[in-house]
């Protein structure tokens, strides 16, 4: 248990304000265990760190393929033209709203409105989304069926070797008990046949 | 730290309306970090590198949901997160001993043998959730709030994990490390 103001491992993994940093390292400057504490902690940190990062073994580089894309719906609505297309829908609203609230005249006919538009994006983003997920998930379903046809091989192959290295151990054992049952068989032989 | 925030920001916004190669500069800038957080979780490189290409590839899906833009990493990291623990739950039930040392990591033998050996097998007798929280502090740097974030944990939790690992590893690491320092 220590004795140190904050805990010592907030302090050494960088957790604490400057002030109880400053707090702690008065304290460690007095404090003997503490200071071996922060040790040990310093030294386990500097072994972890001993582990080199690896580079990855390619490049991860799928966003060339267009399929991954998004498509042209979400493109439009990430840029500009939304507070443009806001506008344009905001205006027909006031304008059909105006000519409905309007005592009727000749009701000319007017412009789409947002239900419209929103039902024909809704349309278009499925259209547009499903043949893409469903490529991507054939592709990763293929590429998991890829990795385990390659790991049943790999077992095969490993299985048939330790066989074969069994057999051929086997046969050796074999063949040295059989040269030994020989040996014997003929020094009893020597020996029996003497007077 | 704060000049790489506002280019990812910039790269970010870029991707989102549609452009590829600013997504793929973003990649570019992360992979390396992302590829080690999983193989030293998963502890397999082919894995490691599958699961960072399908994280990138549902990040860049859901780029749209990333509400704020300067957090970036942490919801990138969460995103490698969910992979790396649907395989880990997957390899389960098989028995397969999810984090012993493998082939994947003979690079490390580049450092002295007994250091690098000691390091694995330290790290391997930590429980998974120990081991992230490790390899998230110590190794990727993050603070306790953004791990709470990847791991979907309070931050509570965060330290209480990190702590315990730290203990265990400091009861094995420091005796050697200073046995080599000597």
């Amino acid at each position: 248990m220590s004795c140190s103001p904050y805990d010592l491992k907030d302090y050494f993994l960088g957790e604490l304000s400057e002030a109880e940093r400053q707090q702690v390292q008065e304290h460690a400057q007095e404090c003997r265990a503490c200071r071996e504490e922060l040790d040990r902690l310093r030294l386990t940190q500097a072994a972890l760190r001993a582990l080199p990062e690896e580079e990855p073994p390619r490049r991860i580089a799928f966003v060339s393929d267009k399929v991954f894309a998004p498509g042209w719906w979400q493109r439009f609505w990430q840029s500009g033209s939304r507070l443009g297309f806001a506008s344009a829908a905001m205006l027909s609203i006031a304008i059909l709203g105006h000519a409905l609230l309007r005592p009727p005249a000749v009701a000319p006919p007017g412009p789409p409105g947002s239900v419209a538009i929103e039902a024909r994006i809704s349309a278009e983003v499925a259209k547009q989304l499903e043949p893409v997920l469903a490529r991507a998930i054939a592709e990763s379903e293929a590429r998991q069926a890829k990795q385990m046809i390659r790991l049943v091989a790999e077992a095969g192959q490993r299985m048939d070797f330790d066989r074969r290295a069994d057999r051929v151990a086997f046969e050796e054992a074999f063949s040295v008990l059989q040269k030994k049952l020989n040996v014997m068989y003929t020094a009893s032989a020597n020996l029996g046949g003497r007077p | 730290m704060i000049f790489r925030e506002v280019e990812d920001r910039d790269l970010i916004g870029k991707a989102r309306r549609g452009n590829v190669e600013a997504y793929n500069l973003l990649v570019s800038r992360w992979e390396k970090r992302v590829f080690n957080y999983l193989l030293r979780l998963v502890g397999d490189r082919e894995d490691a590198l599958d699961l960072s290409q399908e994280a990138f590839l549902k990040a860049y899906q859901n780029l749209s949901k990333l509400e704020d833009a300067g957090r970036f990493a942490p919801w990138l990291f969460r995103i490698a997160h969910n992979e790396a623990f649907s395989l880990l739950r997957r390899r389960k039930p098989e028995g397969e001993p999810p984090l012993e040392p493998t082939g994947g990591t003979q690079s490390y033998r580049m450092f002295p043998i007994e250091l690098s050996l000691a390091v694995e097998s330290a790290l391997a007798r930590l429980s998974e959730d120990q081991r992230e929280a490790v390899v998230l502090k110590i190794y990727q740097g993050f603070k306790f709030e953004e791990m709470a974030q990847i791991l979907s944990c309070p931050v509570s939790t965060v330290k209480s994990r990190l702590y315990t690992a730290l203990d265990l590893l400091k009861e094995t690491l420091a005796p050697i490390q200073t046995r080599g320092v000597e």
